[in-house]
């Protein structure tokens, strides 16, 4: 189903695993960079890509759903990146299940600087039933 | 900061890092990916509408953030920011004004073939004593790093 914004509205059960998303690019600015590392309250921070939510994004621009909840993340560090590089990010559906009655989705997606530098890799299982996260927690 | 020569043990502890959540903490993160629109993250009423929780909460990935900053500190950014990970399960979620302690152990120290991978089983707490967040990370330690064997 393609709602009014052209984006598809999620099938958890057609979504196919394997399903890979266009290239997703964009400049790393040393502004971003400042900006994370104020954030997370740590000048070394050197992986300032985390906050981008690469692995999520080309979904998020194809499907959309009720939202999600960060159920479980892993991160591999290769090398941090540079200020003013373009990077490529290439994500895909790794897997989908269910638990305890709720659906996930696991994307995992790889950030390639310009001069073809590896920089990260990231995989994450959302939750797809964000609601949950009210009931089982409460306010 | 570079790599630290330390005698790696079974069940040493790593020091633990502390942080303080405060709302405007949170917006800059999310802010960073030049992402400015209303999320669970940084809007009340967003936050009610989609995780129906009374305010806003940290996303995941800054705990994932702080447990690399934990085990960047330990292992030393020249090995960790190359070879290190971390795999992270969110099981409470983290609000401003919480106060999150990460700590680590290390849990196992196997051969590869530049070196020792290192293994640390991380666990975020708050102030209340729940645990928010498990998982494991991990580290390539080369051998110059490592004490020479007897």
């Amino acid at each position: 189903m393609v709602e009014a914004n052209n984006k598809i509205l999620l099938d958890w059960d057609a979504l196919e695993v394997g399903e890979t998303f266009e290239k997703y690019e964009y400049v790393l600015t040393q502004e971003m960079i400042d900006t994370y590392r104020k954030g997370v309250m740590d000048p070394d921070a050197g992986f300032p890509t985390i906050s981008h939510k690469v692995d999520v994004k080309q979904y998020n621009a194809k499907y959309t759903d009720s939202g999600s909840v960060n159920a479980r993340c892993a991160f591999y560090c290769y090398g941090p990146p540079v200020a003013g590089k373009k990077i490529t990010v290439r994500a895909w559906i790794t897997d989908k299940y269910l638990r305890r009655g709720k659906n996930y989705i696991v994307t995992e997606a790889v950030s390639v600087d310009e001069d073809g530098r590896l920089i990260d890799r990231v995989i994450t299982h959302e939750l797809k039933q964000p609601s949950e996260v009210g009931k089982k927690w409460g306010g | 900061m570079g790599g630290l020569n330390r005698d790696y043990q079974i069940d040493g502890e790593i020091p633990p890092l502390v942080k303080e959540m405060t709302q405007e903490a949170i917006n800059l993160f999310e802010g960073s990916s030049g992402e400015s629109g209303p999320s669970q993250f940084t809007d009340e009423t967003t936050a009610r509408e989609v995780l129906g929780t009374e305010g806003t909460v940290a996303s995941g990935r800054m705990s994932l953030t702080f447990a690399i900053e934990l085990l960047r500190k330990y292992f030393g950014a020249d090995i960790f920011n190359h070879s290190g990970m971390v795999d992270l399960r969110f099981l409470r979620p983290v609000r401003p004004g919480d106060t999150i302690t990460f700590s680590g152990k290390i849990s196992g120290i196997t051969r590869e073939a530049n070196g020792s991978k290192v293994s640390v089983n991380i666990t975020a707490q708050n102030q209340k004593g729940d645990t928010t967040g498990v998982g494991q990370g991990s580290a390539i330690v080369p051998n110059a790093y490592l004490p020479p064997e007897d």
